[in-house]
């Protein structure tokens, strides 16, 4: 293997994995909140642009007042963060209100929230793209087997890494992800031994609102904002869920990681195969293992 | 004088369209024999969600700019203008509001359309309707193909792929020696025929140029990672790409972030579109851009560019693209084209009379000339040139700048079939 074919090879898996970390950031929200509330919340490709917006304001605010530009990833992933509150608006404002009803309300609900946040997102940033400029450039380059990779991709993949860890060591290690899984096999028995669930849906609503924002945030300085960047990905993140299976962390991941490098491989070996093979995948995982690599035989 | 609630409201509505109020006696005192002296109601159709939504603003913008100046000066032969507003989405919805505007605003002429999937719908319609309709950037092209050559009523946008001929021209001209390409354009009709022409055209200066590899990410892609990892996997002379929208500034920026262009060419055909987010930090010189029909900051502006130019930038705080100048364009050449059909009318002339009088008709535009040629098709000037970071801005702009007329880089006429045209016009002579 020459040194210029190492490069390619890094290359073609650094886009992947790149893609991968974001898609499982906003997949992962995806699953933690069917998991616990079995709501398939179509509006967390609305957050993830969310996120991107107010991650970008927060970089202008920081950088405009004389902030230094090497620190921008502070109030970027605050910023990414903080505004997953509004998880807690939509689910105690309007989500609690048909956790009784049928399927079809809950995604007609979260469907209109996609539509309803886009405009207010073109209603207080405006049409055109928002970008933090070159801001992206800040970290520089290292070379890797003979490639340029940018530094601030490798600390979005890390990021998105370290949160993998947490969100697992927060599911299998603490109370509260106990009570989650609890609440994710059996809510009725849950409730019985005490557990509130009113409180434990805003916190797991808030925390998948969060993730989605968060990426959103992250993934900002490396592209430019734009009202429908969620849909874009919402598509994605379905296929993700599909080939991990419905409910599961660790579904999220490696889905996350296989639609990732196989666009990745299919752009440079075989463009026109670009969303195709990904959806080849699905169909595969359909067809020999229709609850997903990590998904649970449905109850 | 009181004034009535309906004679205030259609005051609003002309300060709406960013008139001056309160002077409605020297409109009438200004009406002529024949002329009514209602408003001229003008029908706006532009994109206000997605992709291309700030296209649709700047086209948007040129027309109120344009109102504003009509209605100080006195309106269209006495007659104030006012603008009415419907949105351009997709074809089905656009084609009702389109009748919404004929059949019950009865606007006098409709403006706007930049989807050409789009226009190939209100093409049609404007004929059946009668309907004066003047498109800022859609064609009735289906791929390089016109559907509508004699046309009443619709009047059209330059061919789709004139900005991948000028772009092969200067490609030509500038980057001698490109021997390998790559394209990446968005997947749809404009970006496969851009890349199709643009090809077809270098071939003529340059037999044995090879295309290595073809992208075609759909509309809307914000990661250009893995493409551009295809991209130096493929190692191209040169990049060719007819992005127009957000995906300009995201590729370059990613490009940016490994280098791409430290060792490749490039041609931008249509990224001016979005040129103030090109940012030196990542918009290296050396890059051939192009603006298509207007460009900002051309040494040789006229008065009215320069005047525009300043008061977009104090409304909006940016510079204006090339958007703006289609949508000033088609009113203005509206406008002319009621002023001369009245002529010889004697009376406020029939969309047919002024239809015809559209016909070959050439106004001043905010880009300089423009005209309509006689088979209803814009022709002006399209600008492109080479990047570079000597000026006064934070986004790069283009010296040295090649004006190129769409006499030239623009087949003759709509029947003509663009391969035998591009075979039998190019290499340019002289």
């Amino acid at each position: 293997m020459g040194p210029s074919m190492a490069a390619n090879l890094v290359n073609i898996l650094m886009g992947g994995v790149f893609h991968a970390a974001i898609l499982f950031l906003v997949a992962a929200g995806l699953q933690v909140v069917f998991g616990v509330q079995r709501i398939f919340n179509l509006a967390c490709g609305s957050f993830y642009a969310l996120g991107a917006y107010v991650g970008v304001s927060a970089v202008q605010a920081f950088t405009g007042a004389g902030g230094p530009p090497a620190l921008f990833i502070l109030p970027l992933a605050l910023a990414g963060l903080l505004v997953g509150v509004v998880g807690v608006v939509v689910e105690r404002g309007l989500l609690s209100f048909v956790y009784d009803r049928d399927e079809t309300f809950q995604l007609l609900l979260t469907f209109a929230l996609v539509l309803m946040l886009e405009d207010v997102i073109r209603l207080t940033w405006g049409t055109a793209p928002y970008s933090t400029s070159a801001l992206y450039l800040t970290y520089g380059q290292i070379n890797l087997l003979g490639a340029t990779v940018p530094v601030y991709n490798l600390i979005v993949i890390g990021a998105s890494l370290a949160i993998a860890l947490g969100i697992g060591w927060l599911l299998t290690r603490t109370v509260f992800g106990r009570i989650i899984r609890a609440a994710a096999d059996n809510r009725e028995m849950a409730e019985a031994l005490g557990v509130d669930m009113r409180w434990v849906y805003a916190k797991v609503f808030t925390l998948g609102t969060a993730l989605g924002t968060l990426g959103g945030a992250l993934v900002i300085p490396a592209t430019a904002a734009m009202s429908e960047m969620g849909i874009e990905l919402i598509v994605e993140a379905f296929a993700v869920v599909v080939i991990g299976g419905l409910g599961s962390m660790r579904g999220a991941f490696v889905g996350a990681l296989v639609v990732g490098i196989f666009r990745a491989v299919a752009i440079a070996v075989y463009p026109e195969l670009e969303m195709l093979i990904i959806y080849l995948v699905v169909i595969a995982v359909l067809v020999l293992r229709p609850r997903g690599l990590f998904g649970r035989v449905a109850v | 004088m009181e004034t009535s609630r309906r004679e205030f409201l259609k005051g609003v509505g002309v300060a709406a369209a960013g008139s001056a109020v309160g002077f409605p006696a020297v409109v009438s005192a200004q009406a002529r024999k024949g002329v009514p002296s209602d408003p001229v109601k003008i029908g706006v159709i532009p994109i206000r969600a997605g992709v291309a939504a700030p296209v649709g603003a700047a086209g948007q913008r040129g027309v109120e700019w344009w109102a504003e100046r009509v209605n100080k000066a006195g309106g269209i032969l006495g007659r104030k203008v006012e603008l009415v507003f419907e949105e351009e989405s997709n074809p089905k919805d656009t084609l009702e509001r389109f009748r919404k505007l004929a059949l019950q605003t009865k606007a006098d002429v409709i403006v706007g359309g930049i989807s050409t999937a789009v226009g190939l719908a209100l093409g049609p319609a404007a004929e059946e309707l009668k309907m004066l309709w003047l498109s800022w950037d859609g064609t009735t092209q289906k791929g390089v193909e016109e559907t509508m050559p004699k046309p009443t009523y619709a009047f059209r946008s330059v061919d789709n792929e004139v900005e991948a001929i000028g772009g092969a021209l200067l490609t030509a001209k500038y980057f001698k020696g490109v021997k390998t390409i790559a394209g990446i354009n968005n997947d749809y009709s404009y970006g496969h025929d851009c890349w199709e022409t643009y090809q077809a055209v270098l071939k003529r200066y340059t037999p044995d140029v090879k295309s290595v590899l073809e992208l075609f990410p759909k509309l809307g892609v914000t990661d250009f990672t893995s493409h551009i990892a295809a991209i130096q996997q493929a190692k191209p002379d040169l990049l060719m790409t007819s992005f127009w929208s957000g995906d300009t500034t995201i590729l370059l920026k990613q490009a940016a972030a490994v280098g791409l262009f430290k060792t490749m060419k490039a041609c931008f055909t249509t990224g001016g579109g979005v040129h103030d987010s090109l940012k030196k930090e990542f918009t290296p010189e050396g890059l051939i851009l192009g603006y298509n029909s207007m460009y900002f900051n051309y040494a040789g502006a006229s008065p009215l560019l320069k005047q525009f130019v300043r008061e977009y930038k104090a409304k909006y705080g940016e510079y204006p693209p090339y958007e703006c100048d289609h949508g000033y364009f088609t009113v203005e050449s509206y406008k002319a084209g009621v002023e001369k059909a009245y002529k010889t009318a004697g009376e406020w002339p029939s969309k047919e009379q002024v239809a015809k009088a559209l016909e070959g008709i050439e106004v001043e535009s905010l880009s300089g000339k423009r005209s309509w040629r006689a088979d209803h098709v814009q022709m002006c000037n399209f600008f492109q040139g080479i990047t570079t970071h000597k000026n006064a801005f934070d986004f790069v702009t283009i010296d040295p700048v090649e004006v190129l007329p769409t006499t030239r880089i623009m087949k003759p006429t709509t029947g003509t079939k663009l391969l035998d045209w591009i075979n039998a016009t190019f290499p340019l002579k002289g």
